[in-house]
């Protein structure tokens, strides 16, 4: 790598930084250094959106590394999610464990109920493992949803206010500072998992089975492996989502729920991490910008901009569906897959002007 | 009537198959086309019928052409009904439908009147196949399978008939009893076939000429007689099929 | 009463297994294992809708539409979406089908808004006595409609040339191709039959609850059918809904209706830990 483009890289790198740490300041202030900054110009987007999209990521990530590393094809995420809302519905709510004990007990309630649900992949495989996930998520959230009818109501679970110790997690901005590390590890951590012995021997179980098993290294072992470490992951993800919204029903982890990772991972692009915080970004904030741009005709805005108002989460389906659609006919590596392109291109040009 | 222009052919998994190969099947005439394994000889039966697509392959340049039509780029389907037929390699046979249903698959192209006739002569042909012709094909013996599979190329009468590896894993009077068959056909309707054969004796005694495939590119051409006695060819034919470690020196 | 739910049981497994029958016809032509098998069922009711009430068709002519329309859908999707993506990944194509019910989902939202219609279909909707019997006429209607057109299909498949060509193709991809069959025409008919199916049975739940997008989920039930009755089988996929259908009434009466789906999952996990083939289905080897 030349000394120019290692300059960039790190230039880039530390602005990334200030970026988000001034994040939260930018979006509760609404202003630059004094300047106060429109709705437009924050693109319609408050701390809520960004949280809830870091813990969208944490799911992203968690499922990327299942299906796009492991190959593992899994429709259960949302089950997963369920599963750490209910322990933290049990640990927390009922018993008032401390939240980082109720977050470690989703992580290890959810490997396990990850390597139960990865037990079908050592008897079937393909369309049929597909099957069983989609079958289990039923399960999984009949289960969430008899717990919520049996020891609350109707209206949902309700979660105690999240704190580690005497940090209280009462404003968007602190959750903001926990949760983004969070996910910084997160990466990090399946990054380095991947670049490991046992991260590289996944990657060739997923290209060829065959190959790798008569290498010596056990090829169930490390598939389960991996499932408990992506549904621990998502667990965490589903008690982080319980607590931010301090209620929740069986309804939110609905089929759904489940297949907005799928969608997210696909415009992403399968095959990367970075790919899997691009599409949870894209999904989770689009919507807002879309009302943004929607409300900006005012009151006065044409019959579109009422019809964007009124049906804007449905259009934002509309338009990542057909996004996926379009993606997986024509460039099946995803937004990431395009952006390396680019990339390559552009250190091409750098470096030969 | 066929012929294939400096065609050069790759897979997108596979690298390159074929590489500027020019042959031509006259009409009526009877050639072979030899290889060992890999060299290319399906892959060539399917640039020629429009299978490449299906096995993730594609013509690089070149062309293909039917009574001097450029065909190069036309749909199976529509091969067929140009008067090309073949008998794939492996048979394929439809396993789950009875013998009757197989031949009556290419007889639907066919008018209404004239099926039964020519199911009859295909039951003339292979008796066997009417004794068995309720049967579901996938519990044939290899050599009835072979049967049906010819059996059906021929319901249309083709006036192009494609062959892919005949004799593979059958016994040697079977195989010996189909080519006779195929001889009666070709002298009766007059139809161009390609034979393409790793059992290259029994190929050369049926064709009039024969082209030799070694690893995509033709090395030899001629009337079957000189391909019989070259000296060159014994060598690429054997040559080729040495193992690597004898040709790397 | 145990014959009162057997009867509903298998009334609604009727409609079930003509949507099973439907999802088997392109799983079996295209290998295609459609997740958007659910939002055909919704489309169906909803052009019911369309029909009947925003057109104001007479009811024959309501099930012309009802049937040109799917059969549209169903050969546009196989043209624009099925077609471009033969031979990749079968990931890639399940993703491409819940991708794809998840935008014919938005849109039907956006077109007929949020809440459900209503069906106002001249099907008879009382009720009729036999001994202890109550007979929902709906129901016996569906049933009977639904054996009708599988019968219908099954002869179809069966005995005209076309349907030879159908199983032929469904049985041997390159052989078809050898024998000069149009095989992308097939599997387009394949697709406009698995729509129009999933549509009829759609017009009857719709008419039996509501037209709305909720019936995905009901429509959706025609997966664990034909996993449960054996992916390739045509018998298989009928005998599942039949089974599905028995299992949900049997659960929602005895022992709880939130409960009625959920024994159907889990048979669908045992069967595929046990007998993945399917009760019906053949074992097949590398199939997936």
């Amino acid at each position: 790598m030349s000394d120019s483009s290692r300059f960039w890289r790190w230039g880039l790198a530390i602005l990334g930084v200030l970026i988000l740490l001034y994040l939260p300041v930018l979006l509760t202030e609404r202003s630059i250094l004094g300047v106060r900054l429109s709705n437009m110009q924050l693109l319609n987007l408050g701390l809520t959106q960004i949280n809830l999209m870091l813990i969208a990521m944490l799911g992203a990530l968690s499922l990327n590394y299942l299906t796009g590393m492991a190959g593992l094809i899994s429709i259960g995420h949302a089950a997963f999610y369920a599963t750490g809302a209910m322990v933290a519905a049990i640990t927390g709510s009922q018993w008032g464990w401390p939240f980082p004990a109720v977050l470690v007990s989703a992580a290890a309630v959810g490997a396990l109920v990850g390597v139960i649900a990865g037990l079908p992949s050592l008897r079937v495989r393909g369309l049929y493992f597909v099957l069983s996930t989609f079958a289990m998520h039923y399960i999984v959230v009949f289960v969430f949803q008899e717990y919520q009818f049996k020891f609350f109501d109707v209206v949902g679970v309700p979660y105690p206010e999240a704190s580690i110790s005497s940090f209280v997690l009462n404003t968007p901005t602190r959750w903001y500072f926990v949760l983004l590390p969070m996910v910084v590890l997160v990466f990090w951590g399946l990054k380095n998992t991947l670049s490991s012995r046992e991260g590289r021997a996944m990657l060739a179980m997923r290209d060829h089975e065959l190959a790798t098993t008569s290498s010596g290294i056990d090829v169930r072992f490390l598939r389960l492996k991996a499932f408990a470490l992506s549904s621990a992951i998502a667990a965490v993800a589903g008690a982080l989502y319980a607590y931010y919204l301090t209620n929740v029903t069986s309804e939110f982890f609905g089929i759904h729920f489940a297949i907005q990772f799928i969608a997210m991972i696909i415009i992403g692009g399968m095959g990367s991490l970075s790919g899997a915080l691009v599409g949870a970004a894209l999904w989770l904030l689009l919507p807002s910008i879309i009302t943004g741009f929607a409300s900006q005709g005012g009151t006065d805005g044409g019959l579109f901009q009422q019809m964007l108002v009124e049906n804007k989460s449905q259009l934002v389906q509309v338009i990542f569906g057909s996004l996926v659609i379009v993606l997986l006919i024509f460039a099946p590596t995803g937004l990431a897959g395009i952006g390396r392109k680019i990339q390559t291109r552009f250190v091409a040009l750098w470096n030969h002007p | 009537m066929l012929h294939t222009d400096h065609l050069s052919v790759a897979y997108a998994r596979k690298g390159l198959a074929l590489d500027d190969v020019s042959l031509s099947v006259p009409a009526g005439g009877i050639v072979a086309l030899l290889g060992a394994n890999g060299a290319g000889k399906t892959t060539l039966i399917r640039a020629v019928s429009g299978l490449l697509p299906l096995h993730h392959g594609k013509i690089l340049q070149g062309m293909v052409k039917l009574d001097g039509h450029d065909v190069t780029h036309m749909s199976p389907y529509q091969l067929v009904s140009a008067g090309m037929a073949q008998v794939p390699e492996g048979r394929l046979v439809f396993k789950q439908l009875s013998v009757k249903d197989n031949l009556l698959v290419t007889a639907a192209k066919l008018p209404r009147a004239q099926v039964q006739e020519r199911l009859d002569a295909v039951y003339a042909l292979f008796p066997q196949l009417l004794e068995r012709s309720t049967q579901a094909a996938g519990w044939l013996s290899g050599g009835e399978q072979q049967m049906v599979a010819l059996g059906r190329a021929l319901i249309l009468q083709p006036r192009l008939l494609l062959v892919d590896e005949l004799s593979l894993g059958l016994a040697p009077l079977i195989v010996k009893s189909i080519y006779d068959q195929l001889l009666v056909v070709g002298e009766t309707l007059g139809s161009a076939m390609l034979i393409v054969e790793q059992n290259a004796r029994l190929a050369l005694k049926f064709a009039s000429s024969a082209y030799v495939l070694d690893r995509g590119r033709i090395t030899f051409s001629g009337t079957a007689q000189e391909v019989a006695n070259s000296d060159q060819v014994k060598e690429s034919y054997l040559g080729s099929a040495k193992p690597e470690s004898a040709r790397q020196e | 009463m145990l014959a009162q739910v057997l009867f509903s049981g298998l009334a609604l497994g009727s409609i079930y297994g003509l949507v099973a029958l439907g999802f088997t016809v392109v799983f079996k032509a295209t290998e295609v294992f459609n997740f958007a098998q659910g939002m055909l069922v919704v489309c169906g009711a909803f052009f019911a809708v369309t029909a009947i009430s925003l057109l104001g068709l007479p009811f024959g002519l309501s099930l012309v539409f009802i049937v040109v329309a799917a059969a549209t859908l169903g050969i546009l999707i196989h043209r624009v979406l099925i077609q471009p993506l033969s031979g990749q990944s079968m990931l890639s194509v399940i993703m491409l089908t819940i991708a794809l019910s998840i935008v014919m989902r938005a849109v039907i939202e956006i077109t007929f808004g949020p809440q459900g219609r209503t069906l106002a279909t001249p099907l008879p909707t009382g009720v009729f006595l036999l001994g202890e019997l109550r007979i929902s006429q709906l129901h016996l209607v569906a049933a009977l409609v639904s054996w009708f057109c599988m019968g219908l299909f099954g002869a179809f498949f069966k005995f005209t040339p076309i349907g030879l060509l159908m199983r032929a193709t469904a049985d041997n991809h390159e052989a078809a191709l050898v024998c000069g069959v149009n095989v992308n025409l097939m599997n387009r008919l394949a697709w406009a039959i698995g729509a129009v199916l999933a549509a009829v049975g759609g017009l009857f739940l719709g008419q039996l609850q509501l037209a709305s997008n909720d019936l995905e989920s009901i429509g959706l039930l025609a997966l664990p059918a034909v996993v449960i009755g054996g992916m390739q089988s045509i018998p298989g996929a009928i005998i599942g809904g039949l089974l599905v259908g028995l299992i949900e009434q049997l659960s929602a009466s005895y022992i709880s209706p939130k409960a009625s789906d959920i024994f159907i999952y889990i048979l669908l996990i045992l069967i595929l830990l046990i007998r993945p083939w399917g009760l019906f289905g053949q074992k097949e080897l590398g199939r997936v």
